[in-house]
């Protein structure tokens, strides 16, 4: 009896100061961490809308983001997760006033490597600035899909989509 | 002599990957850029280092019944403040190394080493085992990572060498890191049958 209590004791005398230690590297490192997500996503806000200056997430679920610059708005970002080949997959799609596509961003993806990996490549995503909801974006049609990457490439197009149809529906709201 | 036995023993004898055979899994999955190689290996050897230190420092207060307990609450809070520090200060390799930061706790060759070096052995040798170790693990990972990269997407450490449209891309997915690591390790034994 005694043995078990003074094993327990040991135990937990090694818990106390290994979470004191972790505690200690948190309170330095996890300020840090945080403005490091923000500083990135808001870089990649930036990257799919060039031009706006500050965003204001707007809507529910906070994913649509308008884009504001000196004191109007030119335009919406939105973040949607389409599913992929593995995983979703986590992307940023500028959408201007007049509800084309500026610029397309992936967060954050678990495609194949050197296969679906190729969906992050901007001759890719290139071919969709410029295309609204009238739009098709289908692949092999009006999209050029990637060789090996059918499913990648259709979740890319799925995740355009899904945020053309939510920036229009958030500026119908607007007006 | 023996200072310098258990600093060199992991380089090449006792190679925890191409000899010992452990720790592969983040070997098989990290290895596919230069990059991602090394930011695993440092992670690995501050982890290994700092567990071996520690595990050496309490060896003698530690009861024999609970220490595979205590190993890893000391190696899992050495991953934790590894993974905290690389979150905050390098942010794109942490993304990159993805979930095999978290699952170094469960790498064997720290675990083994903990358990079979400084658990019976001094501070001062266990810190040298530990780089030792250390240096094999990144050695290892680094060649296989090398080889893969320049085969697999043509370019070392993201510096493009040829046209990455011709390069073997078998070679930067799973099969890839087998393979390499066979022929490495077949390398070496040949090597080492020449010697004796």
């Amino acid at each position: 009896m005694l043995k078990i209590l003074k094993l327990a004791f040991t135990l937990t005398v090694f818990c106390v100061v290994s979470a004191g230690a972790l505690a200690y590297v948190f309170m330095f490192t996890g300020p840090k961490i945080e403005s490091n997500a923000k500083l990135a996503f808001e870089r990649s806000l930036k990257e799919v809308l060039p031009g706006a200056e500050t965003f204001n997430p707007v809507g529910k679920e906070g994913r649509i983001f308008e884009g504001v610059a000196a004191g109007k708005p030119v335009g919406t970002a939105v973040l949607v997760a389409p599913r992929g080949y593995s995983g979703s997959i986590r992307m940023l799609v500028g959408v201007d006033g007049d509800l084309k596509v500026k610029g397309i961003k992936v967060l954050d993806q678990r495609e194949t490597p050197g296969l679906g990996t190729n969906i992050l490549k901007p001759k890719f995503l290139g071919q969709f600035i410029g295309k609204s909801s009238a739009d098709k974006l289908e692949p092999k049609k009006d999209v050029e899909a990637i060789t090996g990457a059918t499913i990648s490439t259709r979740g890319v197009c799925e995740g355009v989509r899904a945020a053309l149809t939510g920036a229009s529906e958030f500026a119908k709201g607007a007006k | 002599m023996s200072l310098w036995k258990d600093f060199n023993q992991g380089i090449v004898k006792e190679n925890p990957v191409l000899r010992l055979m452990i720790g592969l899994c983040p070997v098989l999955a990290v290895s596919n850029t230069t990059m991602n190689a090394l930011g695993m290996s440092a992670a690995v050897a501050f982890v290994l280092i700092g567990s071996n230190l520690v595990v050496a420092l309490i060896r003698k207060v530690t009861p024999d019944e609970i220490r595979i307990p205590i190993f890893i609450i000391i190696i899992s809070t050495f991953v934790t403040i590894i993974d905290y520090v690389m979150q905050a200060y390098a942010p794109v390799l942490y993304q990159a190394l993805g979930v095999f930061v978290p699952l170094i706790v469960v790498n064997c060759i720290i675990l083994g080493r903990a358990e079979a070096f400084a658990y019976k052995n001094p501070i001062f040798n266990s810190v040298l085992d530990g780089v030792g170790m250390s240096i094999g693990f990144t050695l290892a990972l680094g060649s296989i990572a090398v080889i893969r990269e320049i085969l697999g997407a043509g370019a070392v450490l993201g510096i493009q060498l040829y046209d990455p449209a011709i390069a073997a891309t078998i070679m930067i997915l799973p099969p890839g890191a087998f393979i390499t690591i066979g022929c490495i390790m077949a390398f070496l034994n040949k090597m080492e049958n020449k010697v004796m």
